[in-house]
């Protein structure tokens, strides 16, 4: 297509835009409650699944020794590892202590775990600590080659957990998102039903003249699209700005160190680029109910 | 060439309009299409540029079969038709030389070509001196010689026109059948569907009667022949 005939679509689609002012605006504004949404839990996922993965390399090492381990042993592998150069720390953690903790945790249920004093089942264990957190998933893997270890984690429970709660908001909001954006796509649609209608004789005479399907087409989808665009505008301001000033408040990457944000960049080029994408995704969707619906060609 | 091979054209709402119509039309031929309101006329002359679609039948347009023709190609072959209605059909915000142009920027013609060629059909129909008049400026003669240099600015090798003087004085209809005639002479085959007894009878053109949806009559140098 000549850049001239697209000049030529982007001005009457703006017309349009101009001609429907309040049912654009009503177009707009729905595109922008849903794009804010999905904006929101964009920035959330964003700093969940980093902080996920700044969890996995902070916290500490579980080795679940074998029963079989004299105190002799667990001294020597103990020995060993607090002598390797990556290592910060070592605790142990007696099989009793950690009855202990399990039972604390369990409070009111603890009744399960009586009896078990005698025959307690549970390993004992070393906590390690890396001194540089990048470090313990290969630390990990080391120490798992060592005799009498069993069972070696590393914090996949806290992030497997954090994981799962963003699984839980993703699935939540995109069922409630996906209801606003066939809510705004329809306003779309109404909106390019409008069009339609106010251009049905110049459509006329585009079909008698031999114009193509599609030079009569696409005015209406650079429409839906616009409004895809303007709708996305002010939730990627919105969230943002925010997104920046809850930065400013809580410190991205300091302060907290398990409240470790992301920065504003490249942040802020995926989110605005994401939502901006889907409005004009909505945007296009919306046009093309009407089109199919009542553009005849 | 238009050819029309055993044409049937059944409404979705059961209503016969053709019942088997058999004709052909030469390049360069002038053709009146007459007959009673309801006879099938008005489907005759739409299936012409395909906008309906026979139900039964062969319609060949420079030998094309337009039953054929894919959806998306259709508008490739209405660029060879140029059609003219009764209300003229004009975009009544736009200048007549905007309307004009408009049926050139639709098929997508290069900006200086529009220019030149919209000036020169508007020129073809006496109306350069009222280029920059909107519709409501102009008289109703004015206006169908506007929708005329519509129709005819892509250099369509038919024009097809239903009752185009069906709003007009006679002064003005004659004037517009002089207008079609010149056009006609300069090759462009020209079928016109009408009810106007006097043009038909003083032209003597080539006349095909349609009476409850077939043709009862086709002559050269034919006559009107009804009694309104």
């Amino acid at each position: 297509m000549k850049i001239e005939t697209m000049f030529r679509h982007t001005r009457e689609a703006f017309k349009s835009l101009k001609r429907n002012t309040w049912m654009t605006f009503a177009a707009v504004s729905a595109v922008a409650v849903t794009l804010l949404i999905f904006g929101i839990f964009l920035v959330f996922a964003f700093n969940i699944s980093y902080m996920a993965s700044e969890l996995d390399k902070q916290v500490a090492i579980r080795i679940s020794l074998s029963q079989t381990a004299t105190n002799d042993d667990i001294d020597q592998l103990r020995e060993k590892i607090e002598n390797d150069s990556a290592v910060k720390s070592v605790d142990f953690i007696p099989k009793e202590d950690g009855l202990k903790r399990m039972k604390e945790q369990w409070g009111e249920d603890e009744k399960f775990l009586k009896g078990l004093e005698n025959d307690n089942p549970l390993p004992d264990i070393l906590e390690v600590q890396a001194k540089n957190p990048q470090q313990t998933e290969s630390l990990a893997n080391k120490l798992s080659k060592y005799n009498f270890v069993e069972h070696v984690d590393f914090g996949q429970g806290v992030t497997d957990r954090l994981l799962d709660l963003s699984g839980w908001v993703r699935n939540v909001v995109l069922i409630f998102g996906l209801g606003l954006a066939v809510l705004a796509a329809f306003l779309i649609s109404n909106t390019i039903k409008l069009t339609i209608f106010a251009r049905r004789r110049e459509i006329e005479i585009m079909r008698l003249v031999g114009a193509s399907n599609w030079f009569i087409r696409w005015p209406f989808f650079i429409e839906g699209g616009m409004i895809g665009v303007l709708g996305a505008i002010v939730p990627v301001t919105v969230v943002l700005l925010g997104y920046n000033a809850v930065i400013g408040i809580l410190g991205a990457g300091e302060a907290y160190s398990f409240f470790k944000l992301l920065g504003m960049w490249p942040l802020s080029l995926y989110v605005a680029g994401i939502t901006i994408i889907l409005g004009v995704f909505i945007g296009v969707w919306g046009s093309l109910i009407s089109i199919r619906k009542f553009l005849r060609i | 060439m238009i050819e029309m091979h055993d044409v049937y054209k059944v409404y979705g709402n059961g209503v016969k309009a053709l019942n088997g119509v058999d004709m052909k039309i030469d390049q360069g031929e002038f053709v009146y299409v007459v007959g009673p309101s309801g006879s099938g006329k008005s489907t005759f002359i739409r299936l012409m540029y395909r906008e309906e679609k026979p139900t039964h039948g062969v319609i060949l347009i420079n030998g094309v079969n337009v039953k054929r023709v894919r959806d998306w190609k259709i508008p490739y072959l209405r660029r060879n038709i140029g059609v003219v209605f009764q209300d003229y059909k004009l975009l009544p915000n736009m200048t007549a030389y905007e309307n004009v142009a408009f049926a050139m920027e639709a098929v997508e013609a290069p900006k200086r070509k529009i220019r030149r060629r919209v000036q020169e059909v508007l020129e073809l129909v006496g109306l350069h001196d009222r280029m920059s008049a909107l519709p409501s400026q102009l008289s109703g003669g004015e206006q169908q010689r506007v929708s005329i240099a519509r129709a005819m600015v892509n250099n369509p090798s038919f024009v097809i026109a239903d009752e185009p003087t069906g709003n007009l004085d006679p002064e003005n209809s004659w004037d517009i059948m002089y207008l079609l005639e010149e056009i006609n002479a300069q090759g462009t085959t020209v079928v016109m569907a009408t009810h106007n007894r006097e043009i038909v009878n003083t032209m003597r053109k080539r006349v095909i009667a349609i009476e409850q949806g077939v043709v009862v009559r086709d002559e050269h140098q034919g006559e009107y022949g009804y009694e309104d």
